[in-house]
């Protein structure tokens, strides 16, 4: 839901159902692309769940650079998960599981 | 982003939970909302949880979430005719689907030998006296740690920012090992130790560290300014991650960054549909005054 002024460069968009875990990321992701001029954002009243993003560019179309910091931000998501996994894995393979101890490891394996 | 895992993993990750309970007798000393307020925290094995429906989006059952896809039904029947009290405990929850226990009962399924059956018998719901019963049925449902913290995957996450420790080693040398032992004591966590053979001042766990800059305080008591530098590294954390039992702590993560991608594609692709400007009148109206 964007509003902006005939401007392409500066919006707000307006998120439902989203809070501080959404908005906060995406305002540090858009904070580090080189087009973004400023960005923001704000819960207008903590009983609403509505965040306020507020995009300016340096010239790019703001939607386009939200939808640029969105990307990025599903590309870190894809990282830290291989990474995640991988590291897992090498882990497992050090340390393989133990029958006796109370560990994640004593959970239902058979299903 | 550190943070928005974290706070995804305490109220986004979706769990199964008791959610609705039917009595039909109750004749124990706790009242039926007592009870199936006890019934909602046990935890139940969730594995399934990221695959199933929440109720209210489940097509199948006509939004009273009561269908497969979407919930998995418990029995209770206990009375006590003995002289003896009789705990009810979730182990005496039947579940409709062998995937989908309290998690204490698939944990002491799990263990085959050592398990002392007196020693744990279950999470205690009600206790019993002669004549009383307690006969229910119970519906449990997917939900998320956001709308009642049940449904919580972890018990605690918290993140910290990994530690870089360097050790000045010229000023170490000059230290006498009673000064290393004293300054390695200082730590109120084991960060550092001494090698016995070369008395050389080691990091044995950087994760260790809880940033109380306390050797840092005392190489300056000693009058050793700057012989360590402990700084974090912005680009990387080290999260610790408790769970409930409910969903394995390293699939807690997994399912956290799940949770965040479609986030993001939710936003991204709805991104277009600019809806009545209504919903959003407040904002409509403060841009368009100016």
């Amino acid at each position: 839901m964007e509003h902006g002024t005939k401007d392409v460069k500066s919006s707000t968009f307006c998120l439902t159902d989203e809070d501080h875990t959404l908005a906060n990321a995406v305002r540090f992701t858009l904070n580090q692309d080189p087009r973004v001029d400023f960005c923001g954002y704000s819960i207008p009243h903590p009983s609403d769940a509505q965040v306020n993003i507020r995009v300016q560019t340096t010239g790019a179309h703001a939607g386009e650079v939200l939808k640029d910091a969105l990307q990025s931000l599903t590309a870190m998501c894809q990282h830290v998960r291989s990474t995640f996994d991988g590291a897992v894995e090498e882990y497992q393979l050090e340390n393989p599981p133990v029958e006796s101890m109370e560990t994640e490891e004593c959970l239902p394996k058979k299903r | 982003m550190a943070n928005a895992l974290r706070r995804i993993m305490l109220s986004e990750v979706p769990t199964i939970a008791i959610d609705l309970v039917e009595i039909e007798v109750n004749s124990t000393v706790l009242n039926d909302e007592f009870i199936a307020h006890r019934l909602g925290l046990i935890p139940l094995v969730s594995d399934r949880a990221m695959d199933m429906r929440f109720s209210r989006d489940c097509d199948a059952c006509d939004g009273d979430g009561q269908c497969v896809h979407c919930s998995v039904e418990f029995q209770l029947s206990v009375r006590c005719d003995e002289d003896q009290t009789v705990d009810v405990t979730s182990a005496d929850l039947i579940s409709s689907d062998p995937m989908v226990v309290p998690v204490d009962v698939a944990l002491a399924a799990a263990r085959t030998e050592g398990f002392d059956s007196a020693e744990n018998k279950g999470i205690i719901i009600v206790k019993l006296r002669r004549g009383q019963e307690l006969r229910l049925r119970a519906i449990a449902r997917k939900g998320i740690g956001k709308d009642h913290a049940k449904w919580s995957p972890a018990a605690t996450v918290t993140y910290m920012y990994e530690p870089d420790i360097y050790i000045n080693e010229d000023m170490m040398g000059s230290l006498t090992l009673e000064e290393k032992i004293s300054w390695v004591e200082s730590s109120p966590t084991k960060v550092f130790d001494i090698d016995p053979d070369t008395h050389q001042v080691k990091v044995v766990d950087a994760e260790a560290y809880t940033y109380d800059d306390e050797v840092i305080k005392k190489a300056e008591a000693m009058g050793k300014p700057g012989l360590v530098e402990i700084t974090g590294r912005e680009d990387s954390f080290i999260f610790t991650v408790e769970s409930t039992g409910a969903v394995k702590a390293s699939q807690i993560v997994i399912n956290a960054i799940e949770v965040l991608k479609q986030k993001l594609d939710a936003v991204r692709l709805s991104e277009d549909t600019v809806e009545a400007d209504e919903q959003f009148g407040e904002l409509g109206a403060h841009m368009r005054g100016g």
